[in-house]
């Protein structure tokens, strides 16, 4: 049977962001009057009984994070909305606000009264400005008709939705990073304890969820748990989002369940079609930038949050890179350490000086002028940051450091042997200094 | 108070509840570096270095993050933190310029004496350091009236960011760019214009913020001596430490080399203010008073001690004999207690306690201005012991606006009804508050006898005709008892200059010139005796009180502020001395230096 | 600018930062519609925590004269009520603010991997060599200033430029001077705007 998408079914419909349109055919906020029926805490037990898990990259069970939020508190307490949807190859979060942003309205609403806050901040990426503005006129739209504000469908609940734009930060996508964002700071970490379960935004218990996770919540309460659970592999149910972008024929957003595999996304015809040009596959990041390469022979590995694990990278934000025989993996490490170094916040000490030395030995073994110490010592560099930063972003940082030599050290090696990259591409700058150019 | 036990590096530890795990491995001695945390500052857990492992945790913790849980395991010495916390160093070091021989941290840098400890044996950075607004000297650039700053230094640790917004309350530091880019900055490099500047200094762990007023001028090897003090500049009475250069003997130039704050809770905490830190150069400036003087016609001249006083005997018996209230005394408050005692004993036992109004206390006064929500308060009194004066029992008039009523005693001299004014000014120029009015009533020929026992050359001395040269606070033992009413002792730093000598006693010859038995050999017995004086209140103690003298600076920080302790503990008891200390110490057997923990010998 | 009150200060005296600061600029203040936008989005956070709104107060001054100077952020921190130098942390930690004036068109090249794989390298080169400026630089007219940014969020359409806070996609490196010629004769109307508008079209 084929798989009706839950979440993206209409987004390619011209009117499918508007609230008539989702009143009309996606049972509109009828989520949010039932969930103001029953208990806050019935609906944390059906989010976690339904096995939610967040679409951001980490894959906390979202009713969990709900439930740990503080109860016993005279403080109020915060929906924040991870919008800032920022790691390389991911853009459906993009997709949903842009094309079914009532969703995510209604997921904002019921996640707030679960909770118990009463407003939610939906932070959104400074260059989704066009987004903003599709998202801060509906959001208008559900406040006129009664969706948002005072008195709820007359349960007594209050809620006020508010976006909040970013303005150029990828750290800011660190859940705590968001907070401080959000507070008017640098978008910088804090430690955890305390987490923002019990103390967040304005050191209030807050809850930061993922727009595809919000999004997930309606359809959660409408149809039940066990609808959701049954969606897709143990653990790993409900609807997905997969960003697949790279070589392929037709990279988009393809919604599915975690039973799909990998080779499913990228050569089947309801997904990305196949390599771009038939060009063979060379590898794929099944999970954003932050996550280790699979092979064309772990292809057939189902993309959800366990079985890729078990492969030996993450599913992260799905956001799949697909890389063909033209990719140089020297110069595909040293464009994402150019990314990481530029995006690191600079707060702690392995990720501000590690991720700058790695790019500086990426750009010489990559130019020719790298020495055989070299491989091993960008090895040595990375490790040295993996599971010592404050933060998650210094091993997102250090992976495609490892994962690349790791899995092709012989192009690194082929680097420092012939004093230069020996896998040229077309499509590559064709003066390689100005391409690192910072 | 709640305890915990913890094991760290299979040593049973106990600390209050709520202590993080790098407090309770400081506070038992166990080694484990940290660049961000201080412990007057917000936790950041941003440097990484106070690493270590804890069992059933998945990944290596922050010990100054992690809070002390009974039964918990820890471990600082482990292969995985050694290797871990090796490779912080390495990031730390890597765009570090070793500047070292010229940095004025030397020698007292936690970043120098960790990276011993536990950094890498060499660095594998082979590229060029980023550098921020020069190399060397240039790399000085201006951060404000008191400060400089090099980035090439700073290590991003955020004390300094903490410290302005925790503490001094106006948020004038902060960081500019980010990533690899980032900068410790002032808007648009205006500097920082804090009356607490200084103690950026202080939480600096490396040379990137120095004060213009100790840059250059010494090495910490060369300020062995330290000595506990209380700062005199207000009421607030912060615990400092005067740091004594040593010289030869033939050598120009002072022995106070710098003042820092010395930690304590109930009074100021980790920090001191700029005017006490850096306002100590007139204790040995050019204008102190050396020998006695008198006047002959218009000029003053030095004599010898034993000349100066039959004269300051002549003419307080002289009026004292026609009109006791003709003889007055107008004492700043930063006279010590020992000194107010004494003339007290005096003034007692020459004309009766009733006659001690014929003593006007007075001050400086100044609003300072610091941000409203400073957690750092100065106050605006300029003297350290009024409060110990109202305890013994003089008058302490005060107007509305704070500043000391001398109304009276100015229509007395103005009146030509004071024959003698005895004026008593330990403290630095301006003290006395606004007394031009006396010199303007010697002039006048209202005011027949003038006696100034100050150390200072100011104008109310140009118009004495008996000056007695005293001893700053540095100068002697004494109590100050601040604006909370606590007494507190002050060490002796340096010696009064020349001949001139410590207040009380001087106090004690002119009492005893006129014919009473005080029999005061040391500061000692004064404070014993107005210990006995005053049985029942905070001076009760007083006869017990002791003094610190010099002691070895390497020793100082670990006897007084348990927080900074580490520097000493590692530099003694973990290297070899080829690896060189930071202190010099050649040739001396470590367990002469610093007694050794019966654990770690 | 508070003085130390005990400090003699002649900082010409002094090795001065070679830190590249924004331009002073004039003396700032929002039009009065951006006064009330600023003031009434910053009711949108708890009374004691106007911080929240200083990157939308920054918005509002790079809106009004096309980026954030000296004088602008003196100006931000007043209504915040926070200190310059927490604007100025804030101001030069994102990078969505420009410190110095830009062009009318800002193009702002993602550089990322998926936007890479498929010539945006070749898409700067282009865009370089057509205008004769480096990544960071505007060109002589004043029309166009080219920033290389990181993922744009938009790789299923890579490569991917943001002009200004308007989006095109697909810019194969051989269409850059049409792409370029376009922005001139026709403005934001030259773009194809963003995501599945462009299927609509």
């Amino acid at each position: 049977m084929a798989y009706e998408p839950v979440l993206t079914r209409y987004v390619r419909e011209p009117n499918s962001f508007t609230l008539e349109h989702y009143l009309q055919h996606q049972r509109g906020y009828e989520g949010l009057r039932t969930a103001l029926g029953r208990a806050p805490g019935d609906i944390i037990e059906q989010v976690k009984a339904s096995g939610l898990r967040g679409r951001g990259g980490a894959g906390f069970p979202t009713g969990l994070k709900w439930q740990f939020v503080l109860k016993d508190t005279p403080k109020p307490k915060y929906i924040c909305c991870n919008a800032d949807e920022s790691e390389p190859g991911t853009f459906k979060d993009h997709v949903l606000m842009e094309r079914n942003p009532h969703l995510l309205i209604e997921g904002c609403a019921i996640a707030c009264y679960a909770i118990g806050a009463k407003v939610a901040y939906i932070y959104i990426r400074g260059e989704f400005y066009h987004v903003q503005q599709v998202l801060e006129a509906e959001i208008a739209k559900a406040y006129a008709a009664g969706y948002l504000g005072k008195n709820i469908f007359g349960s007594g609940f209050d809620c006020d939705v508010f976006v909040h734009r970013g303005a150029g930060a990828y750290e800011a996508g660190e859940e705590t990073a968001l907070i401080e964002s959000l507070e008017g700071k640098r978008a910088q970490p804090r430690l955890k304890p305390p987490f923002p379960a019990v103390a967040g935004l304005y050191q209030c218990p807050t809850a930061v969820n993922n727009v595809e996770t919000l999004c997930n919540v309606p359809p959660i309460v409408l149809n039940g748990a066990e609808w959701f659970a049954a969606l897709g592999p143990e653990k790993n149910g409900g609807p997905k989002l997969y960003c697949v972008s790279g070589h392929v024929k037709r990279p988009g957003v393809y919604e599915a369940t975690m039973h799909t595999t990998l080779r499913e996304l990228i050569y089947d015809e309801r997904f990305a079609g196949g390599m771009l040009d038939e060009r063979p596959l060379k590898a794929i990041i099944p999970g954003g930038s932050s996550v280790p390469l699979l092979l064309p022979d772990e292809l057939d590995t189902p993309a959800s949050f366990d079985h890729v694990q078990k492969a030996g990278s993450l599913l992260g934000s799905a956001g799949m890179i697909v890389l063909n025989d033209t990719v140089c993996m020297v110069w595909l490490a040293q464009n994402l350490l150019h990314f990481y170094r530029h995006e690191s916040c600079g707060k702690c000490t392995p990720c501000r000086e590690g991720g700058d030395w790695l790019y500086k030995l990426l750009q010489r073994v990559e130019s020719g002028e790298g020495r055989e110490k070299d491989i091993d010592l960008l090895y040595g560099v990375a490790s040295n940051i993996t599971g010592k930063t404050l933060c998650a972003f210094g091993d997102a940082a250090a992976t495609p450091v490892l994962t690349t030599i790791a899995r092709f050290r012989a192009e690194f090696e082929a680097h420092v042997r012939e004093g230069r990259c020996t896998i040229p591409a077309e499509w590559r700058a064709r003066q390689p200094m100005l391409a690192g150019h910072h | 108070m709640e305890t915990v036990t913890l094991t760290i590096d299979g040593r049973p530890v106990t600390v209050d509840k709520g202590k993080t795990v790098l407090q309770a491995a400081i506070e038992s001695g166990i080694s484990v570096p940290y660049y961000c945390y201080h412990p007057g500052l917000g936790v950041d857990g941003s440097c990484r270095v106070c690493i270590v492992k804890i069992e059933k945790m998945p990944k290596l913790q922050t010990s100054c993050s992690t809070t002390c849980a009974d039964g918990m395991v820890v471990t600082t010495r482990d292969e995985d933190v050694v290797k871990a916390r090796a490779g912080i160093f390495e990031f730390l070091l890597v765009n570090h310029p070793l500047d070292c021989p010229v940095c004025d941290k030397g020698g007292e840098c936690p970043l120098q004496d960790f990276s011993y400890a536990f950094g890498p044996a060499e660095s594998r950075m082979d590229f060029p350091r980023r550098v921020f607004d020069g190399e060397g000297v240039k790399a000085d650039v201006d951060f404000g009236p008191t400060l400089m700053l090099n980035r090439n230094r700073c290590i991003l640790c955020t004390r300094c960011v903490r410290f302005m917004r925790e503490v001094e309350g106006d948020a004038q530091i902060g960081i500019v760019d980010r990533g690899n880019g980032s900068e410790i900055a002032t808007f648009r490099e205006e500097g920082v214009h804090s009356l607490l500047s200084g103690n950026l200094m202080d939480v600096c762990p490396v040379g990137a913020i120095t004060t213009r007023d100790y840059r250059f001028k010494s090495r910490p090897w060369d300020n062995p001596n330290v000595v506990d003090t209380i700062c005199t500049r207000c009421s607030k009475g912060c615990s400092t430490s005067a740091w004594l250069k040593a010289k030869p003997e033939w050598a120009r130039g002072s022995q106070l080399i710098r003042m820092t704050p010395r930690y304590n809770p109930a009074v100021n905490d980790y920090w001191m203010c700029d005017i006490g830190r850096f306002g100590y150069h007139w204790i040995e400036g050019e204008q102190r008073l050396r020998r006695p003087m008198v006047r002959r016609g218009s000029a003053l001249e030095s004599c010898a001690w034993h000349d100066v006083l039959p004269k300051v005997r002549e003419q307080i018996q002289q009026a004292g004999t026609a009109d006791p209230s003709s003889v007055r005394f107008l004492v700043s408050a930063h006279a010590a207690t020992e000194e107010l005692f004494v003339l007290r004993q005096t003034i007692d036992g020459l004309m009766g306690a009733d006659a001690r109004g014929s003593v006007s206390l007075t001050w400086a006064r100044s609003e300072k201005t610091q941000p409203a929500g400073t957690r750092f308060v100065v106050p605006a009194t300029d003297a350290p012991n009024v409060r110990g004066a109202h305890d013994l029992g003089f008058a302490v008039g005060a107007g509305h606006d704070g500043a000391p009523d001398l109304g009276a005693l100015r229509a007395a001299v103005e009146g030509g009804r004071v024959r003698v004014l005895y004026v008593i000014d330990p403290g630095p120029d301006g003290s006395l508050g606004d007394v031009a009015w006396v010199a303007a009533a010697r002039r006048a020929g209202t005011l027949p006898f003038l006696v100034v026992q100050g150390v200072v050359r100011h104008d109310l001395v140009e118009a004495a005709d008996v000056v007695l040269p005293g001893a700053t606070s540095t100068e002697k033992d004494a109590l100050y008892t601040n604006d909370q009413g606590m007494v507190q002792p002050s060490s002796r730093a340096i010696l009064p200059p020349g001949e001139a000598q410590e207040d009380w006693r001087i106090l004690v010859s002119v009492a005893r010139a006129l014919g009473l038995s005080l029999s005061y050999d040391s500061s000692d017995a004064v404070r014993v005796a107005l210990a006995a004086a005053m049985p029942g209140t905070a001076y009760a103690g007083a006869g017990a009180v002791t003094f610190s003298r010099p002691i070895p600076s390497r020793n100082w920080l670990q006897a007084s502020n348990p927080s900074e302790r580490w520097k000493w503990d590692f530099m003694f008891q973990d290297l070899p001395p080829v690896k060189g200390h930071s202190v010099q110490m050649e040739g001396v057997p470590v367990k002469d230096i610093i007694p050794l923990k019966p654990t770690q010998a | 600018m508070s003085f130390h009150p005990h400090m003699e200060y002649a900082p010409a005296r002094f090795h001065k930062s070679e830190r590249v600061l924004a331009d002073d600029g004039e003396t700032f203040a929002y039009t009065p519609e951006r006064q009330q936008a600023f003031d009434e989005v910053v009711t949108r956070y708890p009374a004691d925590r106007r911080k929240s709104a200083v990157l939308f107060a920054l918005y509002l001054v790079q809106q009004q004269q096309g980026y954030v100077s000296g004088a602008s952020m003196r100006f931000v921190a007043s209504q915040i009520g926070c200190s310059t130098a927490d604007v100025e942390d804030v101001a030069t930690y994102y990078t969505m603010f420009y410190r110095h004036p830009v062009g009318t068109y800002v193009l702002n090249v993602c550089r990322t991997l998926s936007c890479a794989l498929l010539g945006a390298e070749r898409v700067v080169e282009q865009i370089s060599a057509a205008l004769g400026i480096k990544p960071g630089e505007t060109d002589p007219s004043g029309m166009f200033t080219l920033i290389e940014v990181e993922c744009l969020g938009a790789c299923d359409r890579a490569p991917v430029v943001m002009v200004n806070d308007d989006w095109h996609e697909r810019l194969a490196p051989e269409q850059v001077p049409a792409f370029l010629d376009g922005l001139r004769t026709r403005g934001a109307a030259a773009l194809t705007g963003c995501h599945l508008h462009v299927e609509e079209k």
